[in-house]
């Protein structure tokens, strides 16, 4: 009956050959055999893919990590953390500075002030050297005359539907006239020293409804919210820092095009340029101007003392030839697109996204979305190639399927977890690494509810959790202690601060010193009234759920109640976070790498919407901020950083958990080559830098046939 | 016939309008917003928020996005969120990465599904019948993903071979005979993951079906004809028993995107299903109404396919 052959041959036929595939398929011992490429291929696993390859668009880490392979910025940060020049071989950073003069002020000896009499009496003191500092640092003194300006300022304010919008309003400010320093350091307190000269209330009262003019249709909140913007508008005293880049020559993109100070320039504009919707923006805001002296030399002032600014030029260049607006012109004519998207056609829907041009180690080669990014080395680059000739990001959501990927070779690199690395520990054919980074946990209190209202209560839930037994059970030993709020392999991080003793009796004792007394059910109580409260987090992150019970647990030990629930992420934020409507939540941080802590910490950002969700208040943490991100000088940072951290490690305003060690794991067959002067190569075993990052000598990699045996 | 035919269509149109309003008006009723618009990054001012907002049109009324939607597919010009690609080019390349995963699957489906379940019903009772039909209710009962997991970690551990992707990385210089036969390998573990599951449940419906026809008094009259044994069970049963199942062919169509989002996930396959999953994670609206629509889309022209060849295949049946 050929009905019934067929039915039995047909399943076992396609089977048959669907299964002798396996023969012609690369194994793990024998990945390169047949296929030599494979040896000078780099490939590594990213859970999410790219969004955008452009330094200025992405935000996102896939697309960081691919950016900072094709693209390289003017500085970047060194095996110390400290900067380095790249693009730029070195930069100079000095100040420029204007005082206004106030004439509703007269001088302390009664006199009335005047452009001439404001700048003798400066002078006087600058050439005498009444003041130390002041005549070391400045330079040279001007006296600038009046002179009238328009600009638009642009408000947030909320609509008729409670909604924020922006709005934009025309002003013109009559510049009146003013003395301009120039200093060869940036000195934050440059209008305090001058106070003796022109006396303690100078700054305080200003005409500024005379000089400053906008339209009268607008409405009183309008106006209202303009009139706390005019000390920003027209300042009294202004600082304005100045960084001189001097730029590498004969560095090329790789079109070939040389890179100058115009490319630096037009990647200002267009992170500025609101059509591009820029992330980065608020990086970039506190520039007043980008001058081009020639070149290969930029000038860059700023608007306002923030030290921070500075590592924004990490950031990677974009090449001006190829995304100016007659090149959006010239790909928009190409590409045919209607009237409508022509008009708002702008960076954002150029290709270059897409396949990016830069001046980085690698060339971008293709992009298969949510498969991989191919990228290719750059032979022309100023350092020198990389030993690796591709170099692949594959997306793979799953960590279970990155581990698969990694144990047949076909991936070389990726981000373990931490019971992952657990195995790996006693597997001899991989080699991994756990290292510091720039994430902690924590749990956060709402401050502002009375429940928590006391420094000494936080910190007695505190001392109630056993950190260590964490960090040892729940992230398998992948996880430091933690004091404060910086990073602790920063310098900002204060070592000399010690951690909160695990105490639930000193706990209990500081709970008792304040009233609060254990009933017949076991739970503490005062005035009739039982400590109980909510902990909430998010769902889809298995270790804050963990963190949730261990807390709730341990505190019920001391006779704490509390109820415990898990939100999805939006609803977490939405009706809880930004609104300040919770007890206490489980979350992290991911910092950056600069000291500043304004809008985590500071209390003007603890509106709704606003980072410092936990309501923190502490005049004293409010001006070491301030100053820390208007001090240019490192070690000057340091000291203030180091009190900012013991503060609010004395606040608790939360439980500061453990920052998490990240955990990677790579082929043992790579190793770092160092190539002595004498050409002679030497093998080393790869290694993390301060900031926890493996690949920092990445262009010396080389993945050898075989296991290396290091001598030293 | 054509008038049904038209008449139906006329229908389906109508209902596809409703149902991708009803679908756009919850999906924008669902909390969570674009990833773009995440208040938690903090490098966002309120301002470059609200910036986002407006060019994405987040902030009009429902019925508003759902003309500028309307607008944008109808001119070509959608464009995700998440990257600002146009939305139709998307999601034909990722149609056609599913394509062979889906076709494979359904051919492994229906062409083990069959001689299992018929010859489970011809030696009803038996030790082979018995087996299958166990193995069957064990197949449906473990989920697909556990099994994949089992499958991966096997093939793995055994044979130190890739299955994961499309296909093997840093093949690309390899000679072509390498790279198809690389490709059919890294087809065959997700594809017959994806079919375990159907050749169960195909199969007890071949049996019971098989069975049915099997106990007909035709079947019994051919047997005292005195007709040998296959030609009864291959010609006059399989024949009729085989109706019911021409019209599962129509609805497999919708499968094509919500049919192997697991596997997809798992096997890191850039698909349909993993395009759409990975759309509601970052909220990304154009994508997900459009695949929705799709989706839709298939489920009424399968629907309609299947009544077509219903009246097709039996004679009995009239389209009015």
């Amino acid at each position: 009956m050929i009905i019934k052959r067929l039915l039995l041959f047909i399943p076992l036929v396609l089977v048959c050959l669907l299964l002798q595939s396996y023969f012609w398929v690369p194994t793990y011992e024998n990945q390169a055999s047949g296929n030599p490429s494979r040896l000078v291929t780099y490939i590594e696993a990213s859970s999410g893919d790219a969004k955008f390859l452009n330094p200025i668009l992405s935000a996102d880490s896939s697309s960081a990590n691919i950016v900072s392979q094709v693209f390289e910025g003017l500085l970047d940060l060194d095996e110390n953390l400290s900067l380095r020049g790249r693009l730029a071989t070195d930069w100079q950073i000095s100040e420029q500075a204007y005082l206004l003069v106030n004439p509703y002020h007269r001088f302390p000896d009664g006199t009335e002030v005047t452009g001439t009499t404001l700048f003798h009496r400066i002078q006087k003191a600058w050439l005498t050297g009444t003041d130390e500092s002041l005549k070391k640092n400045v330079q040279s003194l001007e006296l600038l005359s009046a002179t009238q300006r328009k600009e638009t300022v642009s408000l947030l304010l909320s609509n008729t539907e409670g909604q924020p919008q922006l709005k934009d309003i025309p002003v013109t400010v009559k510049v009146p006239v003013r003395v301009a320093f120039t200093l060869s350091q940036v000195d934050q307190d440059l209008f305090e020293r001058l106070k003796p000269i022109l006396g303690e209330q100078y700054f305080e009262h200003f005409p500024f409804d005379e000089l400053i003019q906008f339209p009268k249709d607008i409405s009183q909140e309008t106006e209202q919210a303009l009139r706390e913007k005019f000390p920003t508008i027209l300042p009294i005293g202004e600082h304005n820092p100045t960084i001189v880049f001097h730029l590498r020559k004969n560095v090329n993109f790789h079109d070939g095009h040389e890179l100058d100070a115009g490319d630096v320039k037009f990647t200002y504009e267009a992170i500025m340029d609101p059509k591009n919707l820029s992330p980065r923006t608020p990086d970039f805001e506190p520039i007043k101007k980008v001058e081009i002296v020639d070149p290969y030399t930029l000038k860059i002032v700023y608007k306002r003392l923030y030290s921070p600014a500075i590592t924004a030029w990490t950031m990677g260049i974009l090449p001006e030839h190829l995304l100016n607006d007659a090149a959006l012109d010239r790909e928009k004519q190409k590409r045919n697109l209607s009237q409508e998207a022509q008009e708002v056609f702008g960076m954002r829907d150029s290709q270059l996204t897409r396949r990016p041009i830069g001046s980085g180690r690698f060339q971008f080669v293709a992009w298969k979305g949510d498969q991989y990014i191919h990228l290719k080395r750059f032979d022309d680059y100023w350092e020198g190639p990389t030993q690796y000739q591709d170099y692949y990001m594959r997306i793979i959501p799953e960590l279970f399927t990155q581990e698969v990927e990694f144990r047949t070779g076909s991936i070389d690199f990726y981000a373990a977890l931490p019971h992952q690395v657990d195995r790996y520990k006693n597997d001899s054919t991989y080699q991994w690494f756990s290292s510091l980074g720039f994430a902690y946990n924590y749990i956060g209190y709402n401050n502002r509810k009375p429940l928590f209202a006391e420094a000494d209560i936080r910190k007695a839930l505190g001392m109630a959790i056993n950190i260590e037994e964490i960090i040892q059970y729940l992230v398998y030993g992948e996880g430091e202690s933690i004091t404060g709020p910086y990073p602790k392999n920063t310098e900002w991080y204060d070592t000399s601060i010690q951690p909160l003793p695990y105490d639930p009796q000193g706990a209990q004792a500081i709970f008792q010193k304040h009233g609060w007394k254990m009933n017949e059910d076991g739970w503490l109580e005062k005035n009739g009234k039982i400590f109980e409260f909510n902990l909430i987090t998010n769902n889809g992150n298995p270790i804050r759920k963990n963190l949730l019970t261990i807390a709730q647990n341990a505190w019920k030990k001391i006779g704490i109640k509390v109820n415990t629930q898990i939100f999805e992420w939006a609803v977490f934020l939405g009706d809880f976070v930004n609104t300040g409507d919770f007890d206490a939540v489980v979350l992290g941080w991911s910092m950056g790498i600069d000291p500043d802590l304004y809008q985590i910490w500071h209390s003007s950002q603890a509106g709704p919407q606003q980072l410092n969700f936990v309501g923190y208040q502490s005049q004293r943490a409010d001006e070491l901020i301030v100053r820390i991100r208007q001090e240019y000088n490192r070690a000057q940072q340091r000291q203030l950083t180091h009190e900012l951290h013991r503060l609010i490690h004395e606040d608790q305003p939360y439980t500061f958990l453990y920052a998490p060690l990240s955990t990677r794991v790579l082929d043992k067959k790579i190793v770092l080559v160092n190539k002595g002067a004498d050409g002679k190569e030497d093998y080393q075993k790869i290694y993390p830098i301060k900031s926890g990052d493996v690949t920092f000598h990445f262009h010396k990699w080389r993945k050898l046939k075989s296991t290396p045996v290091f001598t030293h | 016939m054509w008038n049904f035919i038209i008449r139906n269509i006329g229908q389906r149109l109508i209902l596809l309008i409703i149902v991708s309003f009803v679908a756009h008006s919850f999906i924008h009723l669902a909390p969570g917003e674009p990833s773009e618009v995440d208040p938690m990054n903090p490098r966002m001012k309120p301002e470059d928020v609200a910036k986002i907002r407006a060019a994405f049109h987040l902030d009009d009324p429902v019925y508003m996005q759902y003309a500028y939607w309307i607008r944008d597919l109808g001119t070509g010009e959608l464009k995700s969120f998440k990257d600002s690609q146009p939305v139709l080019p998307k999601i034909w390349n990722r149609f056609l990465n599913s394509l062979p995963l889906f076709l494979l699957a359904t051919v492994l489906v229906w062409t083990w599904a069959f001689p299992t379940g018929i010859y489970g019903a011809v030696c009803r009772g038996g030790v082979y019948d018995r087996s299958t039909v166990f193995l069957s209710y064990a197949l449906i009962s473990v989920p697909g993903f556990f099994l994949s997991f089992l499958a991966i970690l096997w093939v793995v551990g055994w044979f130190g071979v890739p299955v994961i992707g499309m296909k093997t990385f840093g093949m690309d210089h390899a000679e072509t005979a390498y790279k198809a036969m690389d490709r059919v390998w890294h087809l065959v573990i997700p594809s017959v993951m994806a079919a375990i599951a159907g050749i169960a449940v195909l199969s007890r419906y071949v049996r019971s079906q098989m069975l049915e026809v099997l106990s007909q008094d035709y079947v019994r009259t051919a047997r005292a004809k005195g007709l040998q044994e296959d030609t009864v069970v291959y010609r006059h049963a399989l024949g009729n028993a085989l109706l019911p199942f021409v019209t599962m062919f129509g609805l497999l169509l919708p499968e094509l995107i919500g049919g192997s989002v697991i596997f997809e996930q798992i096997f890191a396959w850039p698909g349909l299903g993993r395009l759409g999953y990975e759309a509601i994670l970052s909220r990304d609206f154009p994508v997900i109404m459009t695949l929705n629509l799709i989706a839709a889309i298939l489920t009424l022209a399968g629907t309609l396919l299947s009544d077509i060849l219903y009246a097709v295949v039996d004679p009995r049946i009239r389209l009015h």
